[in-house]
């Protein structure tokens, strides 16, 4: 068979598995709605509070954060539905030696750990995010038109972003003996991601930007679909997450060569 | 007796953090790092970025640096407020690992705070020496610093009563994690953790006035920085008191009612 097509097979097999299981756990669809609900209303909350002292934030009206927020968490809700639970299996995956078996499997072990598990109930979570998104594109003084099509082109980018920088906090379980911290420490710097990047003072800004690219997960595309990015800035998007792809193939390598099985 | 399964649950949770130290470490590093550098950068941008020729003196009657000593402050207090222990309440009552502990004779609401526990008291300490020493380097008071740890300690407590009360939606609903989850983040909003919680505007001051969240991290940072009198902080640790009888009496209710209904699918 033909890899690709190999690739795409095994993908419709999780889609169909994780389908059937998330339609016998239906409350938790619920639950997840309502769970992403109240954490939406806290961030406006938080910057109503802070706009009910202040007309602007940085440069950023209300409208305009509010549409960044839209942005942040429709493309934070796609890694959620593709990534997350595979994110924290992982350490699992290698302290419990459960890594042996992907490994023996004609597919990339990567590709199936990235892919075995899909939370198909937080797609309300990407409808609710998109929803705040159309609802301030306009108010924000986003241009409407083709430059619609640019959306989802800057949400895949958050998404990618996400996965990266995720996978560069995951790969240590390889040599520490619980990933459990590193997990909560990538969870800490994403607090730096729901914030618009201009309100940073410079060396975070540069932090952010570049070793820790939390503001491509939202604050960069919202900038890009609202006022455009500079050439530089195109580059520099481009250089950090193929950085991070090199770093991150680099160190899975490393950590297949480390791993010992922990089954019997 | 009594004492002593007490002792031996804290003594096991400070030894099982001792084991994880490095985590432990990291944790606490990136707990009270990251969301202080987020509020400066907050802080920051509200008055010296985009401000225009006449930059802001003053947001809601604070200035730039009560902002900063807040938060400085705030942080202190606010790694002493959290724990999961309630997560692990409902995780057992939801899996049925929840029997074995039935059959022991302790109390599993307060076996479980016990062991978890120890580390945040050795958290209080750390938090207490380094805040000692960064308040007597600026001149002001470190003495009031114990005052508002003891509140903030009786917060501790009232945020896993709460969590307790709340963790038996496990014993009728198997997503009761969310619930859980849903009170972290409105505690977070309205403890003061996230902002002061006098940037509310007047009219939403009721919001927070209505829970005993801003007892975790608020009251004892307004105590630390001088901003309450000794009077404030009595009137809070009674007010916490008081939360704090409800929510046992909540945790006897709730408790007793879910168990009467468990039945166990454990081991």
């Amino acid at each position: 068979m033909n890899p690709l097509r190999m690739l795409l097979e095994v993908l419709r097999v999780q889609f169909k598995n994780n389908w059937v299981r998330e339609a016998v756990y239906r409350t938790n669809f619920l639950t997840a709605v309502g769970v992403d609900l109240i954490w939406i209303a806290i961030e406006f909350s938080l910057f109503g509070v802070i706009y009910a002292n202040t007309p602007t934030l940085g440069g950023w009206t209300q409208d305009q954060v509010y549409f960044f927020l839209g942005v942040f968490f429709s493309s934070d809700a796609l890694f959620t539905i593709f990534f997350q639970r595979n994110f924290w299996n992982f350490s699992d995956l290698v302290n419990r030696g459960d890594l042996d078996i992907l490994l023996t499997k004609p597919v990339p072990p990567l590709f199936l750990i990235l892919t075995r598990w899909i939370n198909l109930t937080a797609f309300s979570n990407f409808v609710l995010g998109f929803g705040i998104l159309l609802k301030y594109a306009g108010p924000a003084g986003f241009q409407g038109g083709w430059h619609w099509l640019s959306v989802g082109f800057w949400l895949l980018m958050g998404v990618l972003s996400a996965a990266l920088i995720r996978f560069a906090f995951s790969i240590w379980i390889f040599w520490t003996e619980r990933g459990f911290a590193f997990s909560r420490l990538y969870y800490q710097f994403f607090s730096f991601a729901t914030k618009p990047d201009t309100l940073y003072p410079k060396w975070i800004r540069y932090l952010i930007l570049s070793a820790l690219p939390f503001a491509f997960i939202g604050s960069i595309p919202a900038r890009a679909l609202l006022e455009g990015l500079s050439l530089r800035e195109s580059l520099m998007v481009a250089g950090v997450l193929v950085g991070f792809w090199i770093f991150n193939a680099t160190l899975w390598r490393a950590g297949l060569k480390r791993y010992q099985s922990a089954s019997s | 007796m009594r004492l002593q399964w007490r002792w031996a649950a804290l003594k096991n949770g400070l030894l099982e953090d001792a084991a994880y130290r490095v985590e432990f470490i990291i944790g606490l590093l990136g707990s009270a790092a990251v969301p202080a550098a987020i509020q400066m950068v907050l802080w920051y941008a509200l008055f010296h970025v985009g401000t225009g020729e006449t930059p802001r003196t003053e947001i809601a009657g604070m200035t730039y640096s009560d902002l900063i000593a807040y938060t400085l402050v705030s942080t202190l207090f606010t790694q002493v407020r959290g724990g999961d222990h309630d997560f692990d309440l409902q995780e057992m009552i939801r899996s049925g690992s929840l029997s074995n502990y039935l059959l022991r004779p302790v109390g599993v609401v307060e076996f479980i705070y016990l062991r978890g526990i120890g580390g945040r008291l050795f958290t209080a300490g750390l938090c207490l020496v380094v805040g000692a020493i960064g308040m007597s380097l600026v001149g002001m008071d470190p003495t009031r610093l114990f005052g508002a740890m003891a509140l903030a300690i009786l917060g501790n407590i009232l945020h896993y009563q709460v969590g307790a009360a709340l963790a038996t939606t496990a014993f009728v609903w198997e997503e009761a994690y969310s619930v859980l989850m849903v009170k972290n983040m409105l505690v977070q909003l309205l403890s003061g953790e996230l902002i002061p919680l006098n940037l509310f505007p007047e009219k939403w001051a009721w919001v927070w006035k209505s829970t005993p969240f801003y007892l975790y991290v608020f009251g004892p940072t307004q105590y630390a920085l001088g901003k309450w009198s000794h009077w404030d902080l009595l009137q809070a640790l009674g007010t916490a008191g008081l939360w704090m009888l409800g929510a046992w009496l909540l945790i006897r209710v709730t408790w007793g009612l879910g168990i009467r209904n468990y039945s166990s699918l454990g081991q």
